[in-house]
Formats: structure tokens, sequence, C-alpha cells
């Protein structure tokens, strides 16, 4: 099987993963929260790759549940849900603002208390 | 014969203590008085209604009042036998304790806790009755333990005296070891035997091992509950208690449970000859050392105490060798004349306002005239210079000792013939000394109590007690007289109708006879007549230094004896002995356990440890929360990573 050639899951699920790697890392370690935000944007797209990869090559051929409209019917939740998430991810950090006058993750610790 | 009213023989008086102490604060004091003593009084005519019953058809009565618990092979009763023995002092317990229970309306008069002191000692004569009653050993135990509590509420009466509360906590912390070996030994039988009935251990053959350490178990708590060496420093102290206490409990009645308890258990005494040396032995020693030290003390009651436990130790001679008829009939000699000598001392005490000592006592025949009258009597009874109660009883004891064939070792030859023969003679001589001695002393204690001038201060006028106090006296007086019936020799009542009434008769086939065999018959003549001359011999020394001289005879014969003297006042320093060998080590050991293991382990180690221990862990985990959400995320991530290696790659 040749990795480079054929037009398979794989390759996207490898990109999948790249991208999940690359939103984690910025979620833990980006300082700036409109940047946590983001990162986590990716994330959520690295997911709804996996989604399509797996939705065009389904594993099991012909299953009941491989119709591959299920795959984009879930990526459209995440996008809504994505949406949503951001709307309010940003209300929150406009809200912190004004209190704190900093958008900056490492001063928000009053989680510990 | 089986019979079902024995068990009221305790259980009146019982009742009579739980009327007493439980309502006896509300109710008018005549009826206190009417509750303990006819309770008292129906006991002692249940008694004697028993013991006139008994005879050829009935050798004893015997009641299964109720099975009390089992667990396997073991069945303890309350169970109850009244034979000659028991029954006779069932009488004595009693009637003695009726007596007392009668001078303690008067003596107790002006006490306000009277309602609690009735009600103890209406307990005590219930647990006596248990302790003389009981068929088997764990009744027995119940009754032991019962009378060395009401002893010690009663040496505690007054407890908010701290110098009375403690000789209580004394009496019963020394009594509690003595405890201890009887309880060994009550283990022991029942597992050899397989039963602790009285009957069915003297009924029971055991090798001679296990009768020894069994016998020398219960010897020790003899020794403990009857004041013996090493055991008996806790009886002087027991006179912080009332005087009729004293006299009931500790010379009457208590305090020879230990005796009575051998001689129950005479069989297996005689089985252990080895045990039976150690008992006559303990017996002679505790006698001298008692006496010695009643020579030179000053406490009229003290003085009495030792000779309590002097006398205590002619008994335990008496059983030793063998003969256990004569160490039982001087226990009951010894309750009436005792007694007496103890209500005696109380009423002088009363008349007195409270003074005990003997020194600021003297010339109280004159203010006293019945309390002289019975006290002289009773001290005759004592030192047998008249052939009355004491004198009888006494060598009777004496007079075995020396012909005793109780210590040949069967075992070890088959014909006896290696026994300690010269065993009985040592303990015939000290014993006689010992007889000098209390002669010597008890006739000090009169003399300076009762002859002379008045000695005491001007202030006190003394007074003869009221006639409830002196008709027990009267009547203890005329028991001690009339008790010698008991001892008369086989030879003199031979024939005739006393024959019946003397002890050794009265008593034949309750004891065991001893492996060697009773003495030999013996001409009872040439011991009397030596018991006569020590006896006199004691008398003339304390008449010519206490009654021509007063108390400037101490004075003689403390330049004569210094240091002698000087030990013997203070009671030849064995409560300093103790106190240095048992006493402190124990107070050490127990400071040392307090710190290492109290304060060190189970406060340092359990009670604080844990807690720092968690708080530490705590304070650890705590650096885990602290509140950065990146790198709660972080850990996170790495450990789905980490799960995801495990289950993915390795799996």
């Amino acid at each position: 099987m040749d990795f480079f050639h054929a037009h398979q899951a794989q390759h996207y699920l490898v990109l999948a993963a790249m991208l999940f790697a690359l939103g984690a890392a910025g979620v833990v370690l980006r300082r700036n929260a409109i940047i946590v935000l983001m990162s986590i944007e990716v994330m959520l797209n690295a997911v709804n790759l996996t989604f399509l990869a797996f939705s065009r090559f389904p594993l099991v051929p012909n299953s009941p549940m491989g119709s591959f409209l299920s795959g984009h019917a879930a990526v459209f939740f995440v996008i809504a849900t994505a949406a949503a998430e951001a709307s309010v991810g940003l209300a929150i950090i406009i809200a912190v603002f004004r209190s704190r006058t900093s958008v900056n993750v490492d001063e928000f610790d009053t989680l510990k208390l | 014969m089986e019979v079902t009213w024995l068990h009221l023989v305790p259980l009146l008086p019982l009742i009579g203590a739980a009327i007493c102490g439980l309502v006896g604060k509300w109710l008018p004091k005549g009826w206190v008085y009417a509750v303990a003593l006819a309770s008292v009084l129906l006991s002692f005519l249940i008694g004697l209604r028993a013991f006139i019953g008994l005879g050829e058809q009935a050798p004893l009565f015997h009641e299964l009042w109720f099975n009390w618990f089992s667990a396997g092979s073991l069945r303890v009763d309350m169970a109850f036998s009244f034979d000659r023995l028991s029954g006779a002092l069932t009488l004595v317990v009693t009637g003695v304790g009726f007596l007392i229970h009668v001078y303690s309306v008067g003596y107790m008069e002006e006490d306000p806790g009277y309602w609690r002191y009735f009600s103890y000692l209406n307990l005590f004569i219930a647990a006596m009755m248990t302790l003389v009653l009981g068929d088997n050993l764990v009744a027995m135990f119940v009754g032991w333990e019962g009378v060395g509590l009401c002893s010690y509420l009663l040496i505690g009466f007054w407890f908010t005296d701290e110098e009375k509360a403690y000789a209580g906590r004394k009496a019963f912390i020394v009594n509690r070891i003595g405890d201890f070996g009887f309880l060994i030994g009550i283990f022991i039988l029942f597992n050899q035997v397989g039963t602790v009935g009285i009957a069915q251990i003297n009924s029971a053959v055991l090798p001679l091992g296990v009768a020894s350490i069994a016998a020398l178990c219960l010897f020790i708590g003899a020794t403990g509950k009857s004041a013996q060496l090493p055991l008996y420093i806790w009886l002087p102290d027991a006179m912080a208690g009332p005087t009729p206490v004293s006299a009931l409990i500790h010379a009457a009645t208590m305090v020879t449970a230990g005796v009575y308890m051998v001689a129950r258990l005479s069989h297996l005494y005689v089985s252990a000859p080895g045990v039976m040396a150690v008992v006559a032995v303990v017996g002679v020693l505790t006698a001298l050392w008692s006496a010695l030290i009643a020579t030179s003390q000053n406490d009229i009651k003290k003085v009495l105490a030792y000779s309590t436990v002097s006398q205590l130790g002619f008994m335990f001679i008496g059983v030793g060798v063998g003969a256990f008829f004569a160490g039982t009939m001087h226990l009951v000699t010894h309750a009436f004349f005792k007694a007496c000598l103890f209500l005696g001392s109380g009423a002088v005490i009363h008349g007195l306002h409270g003074e005990q000592d003997i020194q600021r006592m003297g010339g109280l025949r004159k203010y006293l005239p019945s309390t002289r009258t019975t006290f002289l009597v009773a001290t005759i009874a004592i030192t047998g210079i008249l052939p009355i109660s004491g004198f009888f009883s006494k060598d009777e004891i004496l007079g075995q000792a020396l012909h005793t064939r109780a210590f040949s070792f069967l075992t070890l030859t088959p014909d006896g013939s290696t026994r300690l023969t010269w065993l009985g003679p040592l303990i015939y001589a000290v014993g006689s000394f010992s007889a000098f001695l209390t002669s010597f002393y008890m006739w000090r204690c009169y003399f300076l109590t009762f002859s002379g001038e008045y000695r005491g201060p001007e202030s006190v006028h003394p007074h003869e007690s009221p006639s409830v106090m002196t008709l027990p006296l009267w009547i203890l007086a005329a028991l001690s007289v009339i008790g010698l019936v008991l001892g008369l020799p086989q030879a003199w009542v031979h024939g005739t109708g006393l024959q019946h009434w003397t002890w050794e008769h009265f008593t034949d086939g309750v004891f065991s006879r001893p492996r060697g065999g009773a003495p030999e018959e013996f001409s009872p003549y040439l011991g009397y007549g030596i018991a006569l001359i020590v006896g006199w011999a004691g008398w003339a020394c304390s008449y010519a230094l206490y009654f021509k001289r007063g108390l400037a005879g101490d004075e003689l014969l403390t330049a004569r004896i210094h240091v002698l003297r000087g030990a013997l006042a203070n009671k030849l320093y064995v409560d300093e002995l103790y106190d240095f060998l048992v006493v402190r080590p124990f107070w050490a050991l127990a400071r040392g356990l307090f710190r290492l293991v109290d304060a060190t382990l189970i406060d340092g180690l359990f009670v604080n440890g844990i807690p720092t221990l968690i708080a530490w862990v705590g304070a650890m985990a705590r650096r885990f929360q602290n509140g950065d959400v990146q790198r709660y995320l972080a850990v996170t991530a790495l450990g789905v990573a980490a799960l995801l290696y495990v289950f993915l790659v390795r799996g």
C-alpha cells in the first residue's frame, strides 16, 4: 500500500491529528485568551476533518450507519456548536477584560479558591 | 436432702440491703433498723431450724436454686448446701452478725449515713452466706468477692476522710492479688476435674502435681482474704472502718473465709501434703509475726487487728496440720471472743468520744463496768489463762500440730517413713511462743485500758454505752465461755450428752483425713499444762510491766530493747518494704508506660500523628490545584496521551 499515492482515510486522519495537536498546544501554551479560543476552533475543525474522512472512506462499506451524509450532518452540528461556543467565550473574555483589564489567562486563577 | 428454702438465708439480707440502700434515706430511722435487723434475724432462725433438722436422715440439705449459666461442659448453678460445717458457720455469721447489727443501732446512732451503713452490713451478710453455703467454687467466689466489696465499702465508709478511703482501696487491691490466685485455682480444678462442684472436687482423685498447684493457688486467695503473710498488710489499715464492722467483717467472719475454704476443700489439701506444710508454716509465721507487732501498738483497734491476724495464723496451723476440726473450731470460738473484744473496744471508743489511743485511756473499769467485765472475759478466752473457749480451741490446734502426721509425702516414700517429723514440733514451739506473746499483748491492752488511773484529757468524761450496745457484749462474753464445750477433750465427755456438742465429734465425717492418718491418741494434759504456763507467763510479764507501772512499762521495755521495739512500733517496716519493692516500681512502671505508650505512642503517633500525615498529604495535593486551567488541560492531555499509548500501541 503506497501511503503517498492512494487516496485513503489515513491522509486526512494524519492531517486531522496534526491540526488537533497544534490546537491543543495552542490551548495549553498560549497566554492570550482570544488565541486560546481560536486554538479550540482549530481542534474542533480537526475533529470535523475526521468526520468527513470517515464519511468518505467508511470502515465498514454499505453499513446501515454508513451513509456518507451522516458524517456531514455531525460536522454541521459541530460548526453550529462552535459558533455558539465562540460567541459565549468571547462574551466571557469581554466580561473578564472589563473587571481585570487583561486577557492573559495566566491571571485567571480564581478557580483554585 | 433436697429442699427449697435454703436460698432464703442469703436472699433475705439481700432484700434488706436493697430496701435500706435504695429507699432507706427516705424511710423513718426505725424502719431501716427494723428491716436490717429482721432480715438477719430471719436468716438466723431459718439457719437454726435447718441446723436442728440435721441428723442421721438428713446429713445435709441441698438446694439447686437456679442454673446460673452453662457453657460447653461448664455448668454453674446457684446451689447451696447446708451440712454441719456450713450450718454451724451459718449460725455464727447470722448470729454474731445479728448481735453486731443490734450493737450498730447504738454505735451509729448519730451518723447521718446509717441507712447506707445498714445496707452494706446486710449486703455483707448476704455475700457471706453465699460464700459459706455455695456448693460450687464459682458460687463461693461470688460470695468471696461480695464480702470483699462490702469490706471495701465499709472500710471507706467515711470516705470524705482521704486516709480512710485509701485504707479501703488498699484492702481491695491487696485482696485482688489473692483473688487472682483463687481464680486460677478454680480454672485449674475445672480443667482437671471437669466441674466446679465442691463435692465432686472432694471426691476426685488428682495427681499430686495438679492438686498441689491448685491447692496452692487457692491458698494464695486465702492469704489475701484471711490476712496471712505476705498479704496481711490490709487488715490493720482496715480498722479505719466503723468498729462494729471491724468486729463483724475484719475479725469474726469474712477474714475466716480462707480457713473455711481450706477446710471445705479438705480432700484437695490432704492430697497435696506439701501445700499443707506451706499452709501450716505460713500460719505459724503469721501468728508469730503479727503477735510481735501487736505488742507495741498503741491504737486499741490496731492491737486487736494484729491479734486477729495472729489468731487467723493459728487457724491455718490447724487446717495445715490436717486437724481441720481444730482450725474451724478456733474459727468459731474466735468469732465469739474477738467480736466481743472489738465491740468492747468500740464501746470504749464510743465512751471516750472517739479516743483510740490506749496511752490516753486507763482506769476505765470505774466508768464502763459492763464493757470492762465482758472485755475481761474475752481477754481470758483469747489468752487461755483459764480453760474457757479460746484455751481449748487454741490448745487443740497446738496439740494436733505437735502430733501431726499430715506431712508425709506418700508418693516419695510409700511407707511415709521420711515424713517431716520435725516440722510439727517446731510449729508447736513457735506457736506456743506466739501464744505467750498473745497473752502478753492482750493483757497489756487490758491493763492499759481498764486498770490504773484515767490518763485522758479532763474534758472527756468516759461514760458507759447504752444497753443496746452492752447487751450484745454480754451475749458474746457468755458465748465465749460456753464455747468451751466445743473444745472439751473426747476423753472427758465420752459417753455423756456433752459429747454431741464437742466440735470434733460434731464435725466427724465432714473433713478428709490427712494422708499420714490422724495423730495417734495423745493425752492432752501435758499440752494443757504448757499452755497454762505460757498463758500465765504472758500475764505475769504484762502484770509486772503494765499493771504495776502503767505506761512506764512501755518506757522500761523500750529502754531495754530499743531497736526491736522501735521496729515493732513501726510494724516492722513492712509497709515501707512493700512500698519500696512493689508500689514504687509499679508507679515507675506506670509512669514509664504513660510516657512511652500513652503520651508518645497513642497521643503522639496515633492521635496527633494521623492528622499531621493527612495535613501533609493535603498540602502536597494542593499544589495541583493552582487555578491555572491551562495546567489542568496540559495534565489531562498528557493523561489521555498516556492512555492512548497504553491502549493503542502497547495493547
